[in-house]
């Protein structure tokens, strides 16, 4: 009954739009800022693919609509951090890759692929990986500060920005407890929280839609960032500086996968293809400020981007850093209480 | 007397309209409250066994709080609106016709633009580097720039800034209303002006006052956007909970509930309004 | 003091309305990126706003729902107006209380309870979902601004009419909808604008395959300051006050 009245609905809103002639879209699921639009013209210039590009915040946020549009197909490729991808594979909601389609995956820096996450890579495809380390405004900020300790320090009182990520922000807590920041402890993760309650009067915002904005707009004067944040921001900004903190860097890695009932896994696949692309790879990586897992971009870096020790850490500043892995359903549960938790505490 | 035509023409109106309320808004209420009886479910959204834990989670001091401090938010952003409206509302009554209109097109004009914008507009009003901190400070007025962004009170600002013309609107057709005969008899019975202003025009007005309160109340719970945008994701209303609890926890159930005692507070209010109406159409009478 | 006091009054919340719209029109031509210093006078933002294919389609799409939302809203409440004027039957206090309690309802509420039967029936979420949403709450403003006219209306026009051997039929097409017709409009452009502009309804029942502009705008004002934000406000701010400016002149053209 339902569906005839719906039908009836369609007829009648229908009239008027279609008939003309579709061109061929790729529906892309993407952080916000994460692509310049230069690669995707140059795709649609290559392809005759249009490239739809909708954004989310967080991988809680990517992970929810993609399973509330699960039946519907309305994306065919979204980019989850690798404990997403591990996630996704386990609740089989992902599409396998057909490797033949793509040309460039033996480019790819071997420390970086077949991970625990996703073996052999028979889902996910790395895109990027990056560091969220600390920002400081030095033009701002009287004395040092080189651990994520010191953004308790009371000089900070209403001046600090987090990102608007669970994981991350926990990741901080925990590491200044000495704990590992992929903990699944409720103990562990309850200390974490009633030490960041601490941190919470200097905290200002929390920003995952741009962590470099409120540093710009001169909100914030330290805090958490993105690597390729601070180096976009360094363009007009060059006092904040990006800051390897002592408990150790946030490192994490954010691939490529085609949801299960993706509608054109075809063009999905050309655009893997067209990102992996050595000059492609090298012109995301100089543009956005995030390392490329390429090796054959790398080389066609310029000298300046491949020496920016924000986008390409050297072997001191990656002690103690801990990439992020998939902590089970459970913990993240526990991570997600405190989260609210934290975020709703006056 | 009723001709062939008007019997079907009649069916067919009512068909469509209860059609369209009951598959569009009733069908969906009732899979809210059914929502907030299920159990939260990591795969399918919701799932059996039927159970009150959503609501239980709601008495959660924690919600509670962010609740308490959401209606608080809005709270205060009616309170502000009704101070800053009443008076406009007033002074609008008594300006010559013509220029009320324009007036009041002034008023609508706003509320007619994006509301998005208009909160982005704010934005860049209120930030550090704004204008605001800057004219005050060209000014001599303070040294230090003023953090007035990502607070409470920015986003009670936004919330007023969106929702004035929602208070002013029914307050000032009340004062056109208002009949002068009414207050010139108040004055002529020997009542000063705050008498009469007690007790002939806050009662004359006091529906005004509840239509106002209710078009600002509500939606000062729900404008999920303005803390996002003027809080720092901070300072959550009521509508951040329930969106998030939907678009990014996960947790239909307490979503479900949520949203059901905020329709529950809307259904109060409603009902305050249409009791004070009644009393004044008493005593009138 | 009691004439200048109301209207220093007046002039200070005008004033204060007014500057933030005023502030973003002005820096809408300010040629600096950074957007809190003047840098001269520029077209830079208009032309990237419309060099921007993804936002000029969601401008498209913007408009062809708000025309399609505001029309079926206008058809369907039109009509349930006059059922509620002119007919008894029963149920007739349940219709107009449902009518109240959308009308009423946080948007959000709505909005959720959309997505669930969404979900349900399985309607893939793109223009359908958000036509069906946007018609959803527009309905009752259209019912309440044909209902004014309506009441306002000499009962007499119709039975004369029909004394005079109209039929129904007949009499609506020429005595009804004439008189209606300024009411039709007003709603109609009510129902135009609350759709351009809704953001709560649409963030839930919105799907990729059809991007609209209030969601767009969304996206970029979390990212931060845009000076495009700034030229696309200054658009809509002048797309509405022409809007407006004609739902004016039309009532009070029906007024004379």
């Amino acid at each position: 009954m339902k569906k005839i009245a719906l039908a009836g609905l369609l007829a009648v809103s229908l009239t008027g739009c279609g008939g003309s002639e579709e061109p061929e879209v790729l529906n892309l699921y993407n952080w916000s800022e994460y692509m310049p639009q230069e690669v995707l013209d140059r795709f649609t210039e290559e392809t005759g693919i249009q490239v739809v590009y909708t954004t989310y915040d967080s991988n809680e946020a990517m992970y929810a609509r993609l399973k509330l549009l699960d039946d519907s197909a309305a994306y065919d490729l979204a980019v989850p951090s690798t404990y997403y991808v591990s996630k996704m594979r386990q609740e089989d909601l992902l599409m396998p890759i057909d490797r033949s389609k793509i040309d460039g995956f033996d480019n790819l820096d071997p420390e970086l692929v077949d991970l625990d996450v996703d073996p052999d890579n028979k889902y996910s495809v790395p895109y990027l990986w990056g560091t969220t380390g600390l920002a400081v405004d030095t033009a701002d900020v009287e004395g040092e500060v080189t651990a994520w300790e010191d953004l308790w320090d009371e000089r900070f009182e209403g001046r600090v920005m987090l990102t608007n990520d669970m994981r991350e922000v926990f990741h901080v807590g925990l590491r200044v407890l000495g704990y590992s920041g992929n903990s699944t402890n409720p103990e562990e993760i309850e200390a974490a929280y009633e030490k960041l309650t601490e941190l919470m009067p200097s905290v200002r915002t929390f920003n995952s839609d741009a962590p470099r904005m409120p540093y710009l707009e001169g909100e914030t004067d330290v805090g958490m960032i993105w690597n390729g944040e601070a180096v976009m921001a360094q363009d007009t900004m060059p006092a904040l500086e990006y800051v390897y903190p002592e408990e150790g860097i946030i490192a994490w890695l954010d691939s490529f996968v085609i949801p299960k009932n993706a509608k054109n896994p075809e063009a999905a696949h050309k655009f893997i293809n067209f990102v992996l692309k050595p000059e492609i790879s090298a012109l995301i990586s100089e543009e956005i400020g995030y390392a490329t897992p390429n090796l054959a971009a790398r080389d066609l870096l310029p000298e300046e981007v491949a020496n920016n020790r924000a986008s390409y850490p050297n072997a001191t500043d990656m002690v103690n850093a801990e990439f992020q892995t998939d902590i089970g359903d459970e913990a993240l549960q526990v991570y997600a209480k405190y989260w609210e938790m934290l975020k709703s505490g006056q | 007397m009723r001709s062939a035509l008007q019997q079907p023409f009649k069916t067919a109106v009512l068909v469509l309209v209860w059609g369209w309320l009951l598959f569009l808004v009733f069908t969906p209420n009732l899979l809210v409250v059914g929502a907030s009886v299920m159990t939260r479910d990591p795969g399918s959204f919701i799932s059996l066994p039927i159970t009150l834990d959503a609501y239980r989670q709601l008495l959660n001091p924690l919600y509670l709080d962010v609740f308490l401090h959401s209606l608080y938010m809005a709270s205060m952003t009616t309170l502000v609106c009704l101070v800053i409206g009443y008076p406009f509302a007033w002074a609008l009554s008594k300006v010559p016709r013509q220029r009320q209109v324009l007036l009041i097109f002034l008023l609508i004009v706003p509320f007619w633009t994006n509301s998005l914008v208009r909160t982005y507009a704010l934005k860049l009003m209120l930030a550090t580097n704004g204008l605001l901190n800057n004219a005050l400070m060209s000014l001599g007025l303070i040294e230090e720039p003023l953090k007035l962004l990502y607070s409470e009170g920015a986003v009670i600002i936004g919330l007023v800034y969106l929702l004035l013309p929602f208070m002013i609107l029914p307050l000032y057709s009340v004062f056109e209303d208002l009949r002068e005969d009414l207050l010139r008899a108040s004055h002529d019975l020997g009542a000063g002006h705050f008498a009469t202003f007690v007790h002939v025009i806050v009662p004359l007005t006091l529906p005004g006052v509840l239509a106002g309160v209710m078009l600002v109340l509500l939606p000062a719970m729900g404008l999920f956007f303005v803390p996002d945008i003027l809080g720092g994701s901070r300072n959550l209303l009521v509508g951040n909970v329930i969106k998030n609890q939907f678009l990014d926890a996960r947790n239909w159930p307490f979503g479900a509930a949520a949203s059901i005692v905020l329709t529950l507070t809307m259904a109060f209010l409603m009902f305050a309004h249409r009791l004070s109406k009644r009393r004044i159409g008493e005593e009138g009478a | 003091m009691t004439r200048w006091l109301p209207r220093t009054y007046l002039t200070l919340v005008y004033l204060l309305l007014y500057a933030p719209i005023a502030v973003l029109v002005v820096f809408s031509f300010n040629d600096s990126r950074t957007g809190y210093e003047w840098g001269g006078l520029s077209w830079r933002w208009y032309e990237s706003l419309f060099n921007n294919r993804a936002m000029v389609e969601a401008m498209w799409n913007s408009l062809w729902l708000a025309l399609s939302a505001a029309t079926i809203s206008t058809l369907i409440g039109a009509l349930t107006a006059l059922a509620l004027h002119r007919y008894r039957f029963r149920g007739k206090k349940a219709l107009n209380g449902m009518l109240f309690v959308v009308m009423m309802s946080p948007e959000i509420v709505l909005a959720i309870s959309l997505l669930a039967l969404f979900l349900l029936v399985g309607l893939q979420l793109g223009y359908v979902s958000l036509l069906l949403a946007h018609v959803t709450f527009c309905l009752p403003f259209v019912v309440i601004t044909v209902m004014a006219r309506l009441s306002g209306f000499d009962e007499r026009l119709p039975e004369a009419a029909r004394d005079l051997g109209a039929s129904d039929f007949t009499m609506t097409r020429t005595v009804l909808i004439p008189v209606i017709m300024p009411a039709l409009l007003a709603g109609w452009l009510l129902g135009f604008t609350l759709s351009l502009d809704d953001v709560v309804v649409s963030t839930f029942v919105s799907g990729p395959s059809y991007e609209i502009l209030p969601l767009r705008i969304y996206s970029m004002v979390r990212v931060g300051l845009k000076p495009e934000v700034n030229a696309l406000g200054t658009l809509l701010l002048m797309f509405s006050m022409v809007m407006l400016i004609m739902s004016q002149w039309i009532l009070t053209r029906s007024k004379q």
